[in-house]
This record gives C-alpha cells, structure tokens and sequence, in this order.
C-alpha cells in the first residue's frame, strides 16, 4: 500500500451471524475496469440467509467473504480502455461477471452462466466495502435526478423487471402477486409499468399489505399459512380479480403460495416462481397443466439496469418508499442491520450509506 | 353430432345406426346410435378405422376421467377415420366418397381462447367421448365438415385414425420448441410417449432418450427411433442413477427439452433435474393430481414447465407427415378387432392391460 493511500476495508462474513469490518486488498485495475467508491449498498434476502447459515440453496460459504450486492457508488479510476465512464461519475452496479464463452452467455441468456461471478454468492467477494473494482460495462450511469439509493434499488428492481419480461405483462394481463416482501413489491411496481392493468397482492402480514396498497396495488387478500385454505383463498382472489387472472407471480415459493397461484391462474396463463422459498413442493401441478398453465422460472436478471434507470429517471418508477431503515459502515451498525433485514415485518429495503 | 336424437330421415336402405355405449363400470354395449340431422355445415361418416386411448379405458374403468364424470350412457372413443356418406348443404369442400380423418372437439368460436386461436382451451368445447358429448365409436357419426380432413392417396384409414394421438406428440413439441438444437428426453415409452417420439425426430431432433419401466416398450422405442432407452425403475431412491444415465446418453450433457409422458412425482422430479438450464419440461401425461417435485432448483435455473391440453391446429400437419413418410405411426398398432360385442370387450381389456399393447385399433 502506497503512502496516503487509504485501507479500503470491507464487512466480511467471518462465520454464522459473524461479520467483522476488515481491511479488503483490492485486484488491480484491468483495462477494462473501474473503481468505484460505494456508496450505497442494500442488503437482500440472500444476503441475510449467508449471514445466518453461512449458504444459500447450492452456495456455500466455505472461506471469509466480503458480503453485499446491490450497490452504487462513485468513479474513482478508470481502466486505460474504458471509455464510457470518468472519474465522478455516479453509476449503479450489476454484481454478476458472466464468462461470455459459454453459449449460454452467446445466446444472451447470461443469467445462467455456470462460470458467474456474483458479488456475494461464494466465493466472490461482495460490494459492502468502501471500495469495489467492476468490469465498466456492468456500471450504469446515473442521471443527476436519480439518487444513489435508487440506483442501489436498481438490483433488486431488476428481479422484478426480469419476472414480468419472462412472463409477458401487458395491458392485457391481469396479474395475482404472492408475497408482499421486498420482491412481491418490486415485481408489483414493475408489472404496474408494463402496463398491468388490475394487480391483486397477497400475504400472511397486514401491515406488509397496507403498504402494498399505498404502492398501489389494485386490490389486496390476506392468506394464511393454512393449506386446507387454499380452495377459499383461489375464490377470493378470482372474485377480487373479476376475470380470469392471466399471471401468478409467486414472491415467497412455498407449497400453497404456489398451489394457489396454480389454482387460481385462468388457463393458457403463467404462473411466475420467483421466491425461493422451498426446494421440494407438493403442488397440483398436473391440473394446472392440463389447462395449459405454464410454470416459468427466474434466475436474478439479464440486461435491466438500463431500462430500471430510466424508469427511474422518468419517475414512472418510485422504489425510494421501499427503503425503509438506514445504517452506517460502522462496526456497531453493521450488525444490527443485518438483524433488522432479517426480522422482516416493516422493514423492507435496509441501506447502508458509505 | 353430440347428443342424437331425432331420426336421419335421408330415405330407403337406412340401416340402424350401432355404437359402443358405456352403461356403467366396465360396462360397454353395442346399441342403437340415432345421429342428429346434417346441418348445412356437417357431414356423415361411415366411421372405418377407431383406435382406444387411455381416457377411454379410464372412463370405461371409472365412469370419470380428470374432472369430467360419465352421468348418463354415452358413446366411448374418439380416435377415428371413415368414409364420407352425405355432405350438408353449404358443404364444399368435401364429397361422399372422400376418405377422413376427424379431429373430434368442435369449439365455441365465441369465447376467448378460441378468438385467440388456442381453441383447445374452449370454455365450451365438445369433444368425442368427454360427457356429455358422444363419441364415434359408431358406424355412423355426425361432425364439421370443417373438422374432417381429406386423407390423400396412399395414406391408409388407420393412419388417418393415429392422426389423433400423433396430434397429441405434434403439439407438445411445437408448444416446447422441439427442433434440431434440442436434445430430447422423453419420460414414458407408452402410446402417448412413443407419439412424441416420432414427433420429436420429423421436427428434426437428432438426439433422443426414452425412459419407461418396461423393457419390452423400451425395445419399440428403440426401432422407432430413440437414439437411446433407459430403464427405469418407481423408486425415487434410484432418480441419482438414472439421471447419471440419461447424461451418459447425451453425451455428458443435459437435455434441453424433456417430455414427461407418464406424471408422476418420480418421473417430473426426473425431468425437472435432468433439462439443462433454461430449458424446458412438458408435462404430457396425467398421472396423478398432486406432485412432489423439487421445482424451486429447477425454476432457480429457468427451466420452464409447459402444459399440455390435446392439441390445436395438427391434422394437416401429422397428414403431411404421414404422406412425405417422415412419420409411420402403422408400427404402434399392435391389436386389431372388429366392431362386435364380444370384441369391444376383449380390445378394452387389452388396451388396459399395456404391456405390448401399444394401440389397439377397431376396424369397422
């Protein structure tokens, strides 16, 4: 380290629900590459389930990691080939370094990369550290009327962007969302700006459904976790939606979220899994299918900052009420925002500000 | 077409028109058929060649099938061809004389689905053999002109029956994108499995696996096609090993398009891990209702899961098929019988039974 030069330091996951503020060396600038000052970074859902397990679905932590994916920050150095960005310039970050060899990356679906380097899915280092280094073209410029914290919120609002790519929504699709957490939001704003014309929200949590409403959802069904409720809770959602419902979204990803999406979906519909709730589910999948009801899955996203940004930048977007806690890169706070993600309830989107 | 009732009226030498009429459980009787009169748009079909399907075994088994129940004495089968006896008055496109091959749900045209061309999905279809509707087990049936389509020459009444269940294989490859970059695997060597394979290759699929329990329906997959056969068992402890075959047979890779032609937990479960990411499953077969899958990993990987309800849109091209001899479906007709009491017993005895059974055909 030069003399003057900063010790970049990063919140590392040392081990179950252990993460200490270290020092983090950073890799050298490539040409292509950037680094950038972060600024903001949220925490999601995975993150958390790194935090308290030390894995998620296959990925195991099996050495410390820098944790954090959704993040902006600022231009600090730029590679000697880059040239659509500078120094100063704010920019939100796309976490997966895809290898763009194997066809599936040729074909344009470079989402399912096997050889992904994602911020924060092991053994790649996250980006809640002060400074990150990014290939440039995964960094997005933003408009100076677009926030830092919005272009943070462009990670997780480009699950949603994907979900309603994936499944087609339209003006013509009216659309059921299950879950009101942070994904079952994100998919509802972005089925709203793809033109859905009636979206009905369920969850288990009322006060996570009276924010759904205020985010403007059409109409909003409490459920329980009871799966002898499936068969009434379908007839409420059909007579809440007063027409077939084209689209299930199911946020959570369990056996009667999903059981209820495939009951309730009109056929020739979709019903979108999104959640990750469960591994193995007991579904009615055989007559959902025979009504030609399609069950489409997700992988994070593929080519959506730029159309996040503008819908941001348009304003035909708003994720700023989503952010509902904020913490500082300390190592008292890091913690305990860690532990408010993870408790769920009222709290949706926490940022950490840098 | 549909419910009969009043008489033909079209003068001398009318002889009683006869179906097969499911009475009960297990109950099939050969009776009178009284067909409705020709509409300006329908024609009258001396019914030739009628093959049995695993819906009507299991009507005659249960007197239901999915969620559709057998409340009054209908007429069984779906699957058929015959000659053309009298045509409507508007009707041109077709002669008596003409050999046909009838698709045999007429739909709405009304509703969404069929203004949307997925006519299939018609909120008031009326399908041969679904009650309330009669089937055409019969000498004579009723129908749309519209749905009778011209056999050329050369292309057997039999074949022109089969186009039924090959639509079924045609369909589900064209709603699963089947085509020469796609490896397939197909769950279930069965009537309905062994369609999708001869499907699968004249939509130009060069790499083919079929998986079943049965080794003797393994070997028919193998003369039909199947680049390679697996045999599989109804264990769930054995999923890990079979699936280490099915890659072994693709050459180390997974498939891109899997068909499940049977529906049970084990073999979705089978093809929901063995379809490579971003792939798709189509879900064929109606075994049971409710399945255990783990289809979070699968979704997790974009690995889409397709239905499938009958077919729309099909005959002209399994006749195109036929014909240009890019498809012989005479192989899956194992057992023949002729329209007799005594023989409609003994053909739904040997459908249900499977095994070698592969299609039985009536010959009337």
């Amino acid at each position: 380290m030069e003399l003057g030069e900063e010790e970049n330091k990063a919140a590392w996951l040392l081990g179950v629900k252990t993460l200490k503020i270290q020092p983090y060396h950073l890799p050298p600038l490539g040409a292509h590459d950037v680094k950038v000052r972060m600024k903001a970074v949220g925490i999601c859902g995975s993150d958390v389930h790194h935090f308290k397990h030390m894995r998620c679905g296959n990925f195991i932590v099996k050495k410390p990691m820098v944790i954090g994916h959704e993040c902006a920050g600022t231009v600090e150095e730029v590679g000697s080939e880059v040239k659509s960005l500078q120094v100063g310039n704010r920019v939100a970050l796309e976490p997966g370094i895809s290898c763009s060899q194997c066809h599936l990356c040729k074909d344009g679906r470079y989402n399912l990369c096997r050889e992904m380097k994602f911020f924060g899915s092991p053994p790649t280092n996250g980006a809640l550290a002060n400074l990150v280094v990014h290939p440039a073209n995964l960094c997005f410029k933003l408009p100076d009327n677009v926030s830092l914290e919005e272009g943070a919120m462009c990670e997780p609002l480009s699950v949603g962007i994907h979900a309603c790519r994936r499944a087609k929504i339209s003006p013509q699709t009216k659309v059921l969302i299950m879950g009101a957490g942070p994904i079952g939001l994100v998919t509802m704003l972005a089925a709203r700006v793809f033109g859905a014309p009636k979206i009905i929200i369920a969850d288990i949590d009322d006060s996570r459904l009276s924010f759904a409403k205020d985010l403007g959802a059409d109409e909003i069904i409490q459920v329980s976790t009871n799966i002898q409720d499936v068969g009434e809770e379908v007839v409420k959602i059909q007579n809440a939606m007063g027409a077939n419902v084209d689209v299930s979204f199911d946020c959570v990803g369990f056996d009667k979220t999903m059981s209820t999406a495939l009951n309730a979906t009109g056929a020739g519909g979709k019903v979108c899994l999104v959640g990750m709730g469960r591994s193995e589910m007991t579904i009615p999948l055989t007559p959902a299918a025979a009504r030609e009801v399609d069950v489409i899955g997700i992988f994070r996203y593929r080519n959506t900052w730029p159309l996040c940004i503008e819908f941001l930048k348009s304003r035909k977007i708003d994720v700023k009420p989503l952010i509902t806690h904020r913490f500082k890169f300390t190592e008292e706070q890091v913690e305990e925002a860690f532990e408010t993600s993870a408790q769920g309830g009222n709290a949706i989107k926490v940022m950490f500000s840098l | 077409m549909g419910k009969g009732g009043q008489s033909e009226g079209n003068g001398a030498q009318c002889e009683e028109n006869m179906a097969a009429w499911l009475l009960g459980v297990n109950t099939l009787k050969i009776q009178p058929f009284k067909l409705p009169s020709l509409g300006p748009n329908d024609v009258r079909v001396a019914m030739k060649a009628v093959g049995i399907c695993g819906s009507d075994v299991h009507y005659l088994k249960s007197m239901s099938c999915g969620d559709y129940y057998v409340k009054e004495p209908m007429v069984i089968g779906h699957e058929c061809a015959g000659i053309i006896k009298e045509v409507g008055s508007k009707v041109k496109s077709l002669a008596p004389g003409d050999k046909v091959a009838l698709e045999p749900g007429i739909a709405c045209w009304r509703c969404k689905p069929c203004k949307e061309g997925r006519y299939n999905l018609c909120d008031e279809m009326k399908f041969f053999a679904t009650p309330p509707i009669h089937g055409s087990l019969a000498n004579q049936i009723v129908h749309p002109a519209d749905l009778c389509f011209k056999l050329p020459e050369g292309m057997s009444l039999e074949e022109g029956a089969m186009c039924e269940p090959l639509s079924v294989g045609v369909y589900a490859c064209q709603r699963a994108n089947a085509s020469p970059k796609t490896s397939v695997l197909i769950m279930g060597a069965g009537p309905i499995g062994l369609v999708t394979l001869l499907a699968a290759r004249a939509f130009g699929v060069s790499k083919i696996v079929v998986a079943d329990v049965d080794e003797v329906r393994l070997a028919i997959a193998k003369d039909l096609g199947a680049t390679a056969v697996i045999k599989s068992s109804q264990n769930m402890e054995d999923v890990g090993k079979e699936l280490e075959l099915i890659k072994e047979a693709l050459g180390g890779a997974e498939a891109d398009v899997t068909f499940d032609c049977v529906g049970f937990g084990k073999t979705m479960t089978t093809a929901l891990k063995a379809t490579s990411r971003g792939g798709k499953v189509c879900l064929v077969g109606m075994g049971h209702s409710d399945m255990t899958v783990p289809l979070t990993p699968a979704a997790g990987r974009e690995v889409d899961i397709v239905g499938i309800f009958r077919y729309k849109n099909t005959w002209p091209l399994c006749i195109d098929f036929i014909t240009s001899g890019k498809i012989d479906v005479k192989p899956l007709i194992t057992h023949r019988f002729g329209f007799s009491q005594k023989e409609i017993e003994e053909a739904f005895a040997t459908s249900a039974r499977g095994g070698s059974a592969i299609k039985v055909m009536f010959n009337l």
